[in-house]
């Protein structure tokens, strides 16, 4: 009698946290699957029909989504890819014993506090073709021709990334200097009596006990680079044309904008495939990863 | 080659990398501080001279841009909203991570793993139902419905770094002395177990913060009146992108970074050891 009590009790402490993530998260997402075979919209808030999959096979026929689709693939390759490669150079770099150390990891760090959406802003004035474009001003002064870095629908996509390895890599650097500073200087002491050259000490010693780093750091950038939205909205708003759209800001346009309910919904079923499938992707990658090294 | 001459060779060397290293570091700053001076410009002068300290610091700017965002208003707003969700994502989510620490039978291991996958869906697909039950619980357009999404949300990390301090860092015999004392479970939690937590509570309250203060689809989504705004959804309905007078909108920008600015000036070294520990520790 008293144990079970006693569980009960235990039990009641999860509740709360419970509630609220199935109320507001899990429930609100696991409805969308039912929406998804529904003519759902704003022009048809009830007596839902089914309509099978044909909010699915309309998905390939709509160039909103499907830029989204591929903006988003290719946005979240290059930021887990430059995240992860420019975040550990700059932590090798600052795990040597500078003066400076302590403020260069603060001033690489800082834009990581800021949002992402006055990021956007400030970035539009810098990369502006106007006269004030800062950036712009110093390729004019030195002779070059001016760079439509957010017109230019071939370079958009680029410059957004840009911003945000700018922004990023600093939160990747102080990870993997975390990292760094839990090995042992042992390793590299007896590497360096063998005669182990600086690079051979990398890549035999630093890159594989950085794996616990490299594991959250490349899984966030994925996940969180195929969900990018903030920035978008403040720096393109999508554009030019598509050029910059992603699967969010597509999906609330689709959804918000134009009100097409279940036709969103079934672009977000397709969206939770993808990341699931990407992210086991990646993970049994640094899964075969982390056993080589074993 | 003797080992001091080595030792110089590698001072040398490190010389060159840390100029290097300082070099970045000021280009990476430049459009932080591009953001600053330009508060004070004038369009032409920040035309003219756009790396250059202000000739007249005019403020005019800054308290056009005060008034026009209804400032204190949207801080608190902004306020409120952090400390709450924050606040309760702490307090829930160490219960919870509590309980599936110390009780790991076949219906915790499950309810963990439920919340752990969260952490790979991405939930804002839900937004049209969430939408609806916002409404339907009458709390749409209130500060209440976006720190309930937040809670929500902000849980599955918390959870999950909860639990992993408890599980390899709270000794358990304290809590057994406790309940062979008759200590009941609760006061056992908020006065034994609870008090702990601190280092990772302090984590949880940096990462949550930094999420939280610069979300922007929440409030974009559920806060529609002008009373009810925060600091980033009252820039973004402020700024249009093609204004004559644009150097009038950088303090605008700077007002919004500015809390968390400060923020991190003075608590710099706890926040990047609260990211880093957010991330690696689990």
């Amino acid at each position: 009698m008293n144990r079970t009590k006693r569980e009960i009790n235990y039990g009641m402490f999860i509740l709360p946290a419970l509630i609220f993530y199935v109320l507001f998260c899990v429930s609100p997402f696991a409805t969308m699957f039912y929406y998804s075979v529904t003519d759902y919209s704003v022009m048809k808030q009830t007596n839902l029909s089914f309509v099978g999959l044909r909010n699915y096979v309309d998905i390939p026929e709509n160039d909103l989504l499907l830029s989204g689709i591929k903006n988003s693939l290719v946005y979240a390759l290059l930021m887990t890819i430059f995240q992860s490669v420019l975040g550990i150079l700059l932590a090798v770099a600052l795990d040597k014993k500078l003066k400076t150390k302590n403020i260069l990891r603060s001033i690489y760090f800082l834009p990581a506090v800021f949002s992402p959406l006055i990021i956007g802003f400030l970035w539009n004035y810098l990369m502006s073709t106007s006269d004030f474009g800062l950036i712009n001003q110093g390729l004019t002064s030195i002779g070059l021709s001016k760079i439509n870095f957010l017109g230019d629908s071939d370079l958009a996509l680029y410059s957004v990334i840009f911003t945000q390895l700018w922004q990023w890599t600093g939160w990747a650097m102080v990870i993997f200097l975390a990292n760094l500073q839990s090995i042992s200087k042992d390793y590299y002491e007896a590497a360096e009596i063998d005669g182990a050259t600086g690079a051979q000490k990398f890549w035999r010693i630093t890159l594989p006990l950085l794996q616990p780093s490299v594991n959250v750091v490349t899984v966030t950038a994925m996940i969180g680079g195929l969900k990018v939205f903030d920035i978008i909205m403040s720096l393109t708003n999508g554009g030019p044309g598509n050029a910059t759209e992603t699967i969010m800001t597509a999906f609330i346009k689709t959804t918000f904008s134009q009100g097409f309910y279940g036709y969103g919904a079934a672009f977000g079923v397709v969206f939770f495939v993808a990341v699931m499938l990407l992210t086991m992707i990646l993970m049994q990658f640094l899964r075969k990863w982390g056993e080589k090294i074993a | 080659m003797s080992s001091r001459s080595i030792q110089r060779k590698a001072e040398g060397r490190t010389w060159i990398l840390e100029t290097i290293l300082i070099l970045l570091a000021v280009l990476f700053i430049i459009p932080i501080y591009y953001l600053v001076v330009t508060t004070f410009k004038s369009p032409d002068e920040a035309t003219l001279h756009p790396m250059a300290l202000p000739f007249h610091f005019t403020i005019s700017n800054y308290t056009e841009a005060w008034k026009a965002m209804n400032y204190p208003r949207v801080f608190m707003n902004t306020a409120i909203i952090t400390v709450a969700s924050v606040t309760g994502i702490i307090l829930f989510s160490a219960m919870a991570a509590y309980s599936l620490a110390r009780r790991t039978h076949v219906v915790n291991r499950a309810i963990f793993y439920f919340f752990l996958a969260g952490m790979m869906v991405p939930f804002q697909m839900g937004l049209v139902s969430l939408f609806k039950l916002v409404n339907s619980l009458g709390i749409m357009n209130t500060l209440l419905a976006v720190i309930c999404v937040n809670i929500g949300g902000g849980c599955i990390v918390a959870i999950f770094l909860f639990k992993s301090f408890i599980s390899s860092s709270v000794p358990i015999e304290l809590e057994e002395a406790a309940y062979i004392d008759g200590c009941s479970e609760q006061r056992t939690f908020w006065l034994i177990a609870f008090p702990l937590l601190m280092p990772v509570t302090a984590t949880v309250a940096i990462i949550t913060t930094l999420n939280v203060w610069n979300d922007f689809l929440n409030p974009l989504l559920f806060l529609q009146s002008r009373e009810n705004n925060v600091i980033l959804l009252e820039v973004y309905r402020n700024i249009g992108q093609f204004s004559v007078d644009w150097t009038s909108l950088f303090p605008m920008l700077l007002l919004g970074v500015a809390p968390l600015m400060t923020f991190y000036l003075i608590m710099q070294r706890y926040v990047i050891k609260g990211v880093a520990a957010g991330a690696l520790k689990g």
